[in-house]
């Protein structure tokens, strides 16, 4: 794979202050695209040391992703700052585990906002400039989830299940100009999000249980995701990688 | 993951051309020392020329998968002269299109023995030396016909779907050990096997309302297959196992 093939891509990551966001944030950044995270906290990592001195600092931006004047506010602005889009990554997400008749439907209309409506709003916002340049690569990060479902969690797997169709119907929509959708399905992954959920003897069993005989880590996500902005995927679009070691094969 | 010293040590069935051929290429530039095999064996010594013409190393042998004792000789060589084999890319098939109901069991017979059980052949060979070292990847080609099934080619999505369920089986079997297999599931690239006994005239006329369907309003590449066998076939897709990648131009999503 060619390192430079990054450089200069303006690319946007929602999600982009922690977990698999915050680590494709920085792999981006230290191949030499300019890039700007939307996220509603600020960026927890310290710095991986694989960060580029010369290349362009990430710009953190604090928004709401269901907030439909903000999002084209910032794609505006980010356009309007860097001459345009290349990239957009969706990863931002919230969780929390409901039994099903606990679940109100403030939980459940919330997690819909932003893990697909936020996914709606940004690409919607994105297409309007990567049209413009046709040119544009966009990953949606769904998960496992959606197609297993899972105990506790009704409104995750149903907003992540919405990724696929969305993602689906949208890269249709824009094949023909040089726009690839695609999406990522990670299995269980090491990152804060199921920590706040899972014991460490639960994260264990299901690492025991895995076919590969661990669980995901953010590298094997961010690897994914390069694949899929990169020209080796050029013939993809409105396709779903599943990177799950093997605990789910549909 | 790639065990032992040296450069890795990869086999292609079915190099002879197309997007095996493609797949040689890619895999040779990027340093992996290759044994080929074809049925065809000018368009095998056309993938070694091209090979050569960067300082690429490749072995080549005319292999039948079908026949078995030809396939334990040819890996046995391969591991005898590289002392191992890392990956694999079982690829070689052929068509024969046909109306189910009017279909010669002779050309049902040779989709199932070249693609499955030539490919059952393959990995069940290669597999005793990966477990051993417990350490490989595989990739299959598979075909989106194998989701969304084939009008007139009962024999070619049977062989094809088949692939993909043998895919799943061994990486179930094998994931315990260290060894990934996953499959491909390409749409319609521009190869000898898709234009197979077409006029130049009907192949224009066929790519050209083919295309205007796609979603991307044109026919793949066998490069744009290599880069995706490239990428399953290395530590970038170490915890991607048991699936089907398709580089179709959004002609299937599932």
């Amino acid at each position: 794979m060619p390192s430079n093939e990054h450089t200069g891509r303006v690319t946007v990551i929602t999600g982009g202050n922690s977990g698999i966001g915050g680590a494709i944030a920085d792999r981006l950044q230290s191949e030499g695209a300019k890039v700007s995270v939307l996220d509603l906290k600020p960026r927890t990592k310290d710095g991986p040391s694989s960060v580029s001195l010369q290349a362009p600092p990430i710009i953190s931006h604090q928004v709401d992703v269901s907030r439909e004047s903000d999002v084209d506010k910032i794609f505006d602005a980010i356009a309007r700052r860097e001459g345009g889009i290349d990239y957009l990554v969706c990863c931002a997400a919230v969780f929390s585990a409901r039994p099903f008749l606990e679940l109100s439907q403030e939980d459940w209309q919330k997690t819909l906002e932003i893990n697909l409506t936020g996914c709606f709003l940004c690409c919607r916002a994105a297409l309007r400039h990567m049209r413009a340049r046709g040119f544009g690569r966009i990953v949606l990060f769904s998960s496992m989830l959606a197609r297993t479902g899972g105990i506790n969690c009704a409104h995750y797997s149903a907003s992540k299940g919405g990724i696929l169709g969305l993602a689906r119907s949208f890269a249709l929509e824009v094949a023909h100009e040089n726009i690839r959708v695609n999406t990522i399905s990670p299995g269980v992954t090491d990152t804060p999000q199921p920590r706040a959920f899972l014991s460490q003897e639960e994260l264990q069993a299901r690492a025991a249980g895995n076919p590969l005989g661990r669980i995901g880590n953010v590298e094997d996500m961010v690897q994914a995701c390069l694949f899929l902005l990169a020209d080796e995927s050029s013939y993809f679009t409105g396709q779903d990688i599943r990177v799950n070691g093997g605990a789910n094969l549909w | 993951m790639v065990s032992g010293d040296g450069a890795t040590v990869t086999i292609i069935t079915g190099a002879g051309s197309g997007i095996g051929r493609a797949a040689a290429l890619r895999l040779a530039r990027r340093g992996d020392r290759l044994a080929l095999c074809d049925l065809d064996e000018k368009g095998l010594r056309e993938t070694a020329r091209q090979i050569e013409g960067f300082s690429g190393s490749a072995e080549i042998a005319v292999v039948d998968v079908r026949n078995r004792p030809g396939v334990e000789n040819w890996c046995a060589e391969v591991i005898q002269k590289y002392g191992k084999i890392d990956y694999v890319f079982c690829n070689a098939g052929v068509n024969a299109r046909g109306q189910a109901a009017e279909m010669r069991l002779a050309d049902w017979t040779l989709l199932l023995d070249t693609h499955l059980t030539g490919t059952f052949h393959v990995c069940q060979t290669v597999l005793r030396d990966m477990v051993e070292r417990k350490a490989g990847a595989i990739v299959i080609s598979s075909s989106d016909f194998a989701i969304v099934g084939m009008r007139y080619g009962a024999n070619y999505a049977a062989a094809k779907t088949g692939l993909y369920s043998l895919t799943k089986a061994l990486a179930l079997e094998f994931a315990p050990r260290g060894i990934r297999v996953n499959a491909i599931g390409p749409g319609p690239i521009d190869t000898p096997l898709l234009r197979g006994g077409r006029s130049p005239a009907e192949w224009e006329e066929f790519r050209r309302e083919y295309e205007s369907r796609l979603p991307m309003k044109r026919l793949g590449k066998p490069e744009e297959v290599a880069a995706v066998v490239d990428f399953l076939l290395s530590d970038r897709a170490a915890y991607i196992t048991g699936q089907l990648l398709h580089p179709n131009g959004g002609q299937v999503m599932w």
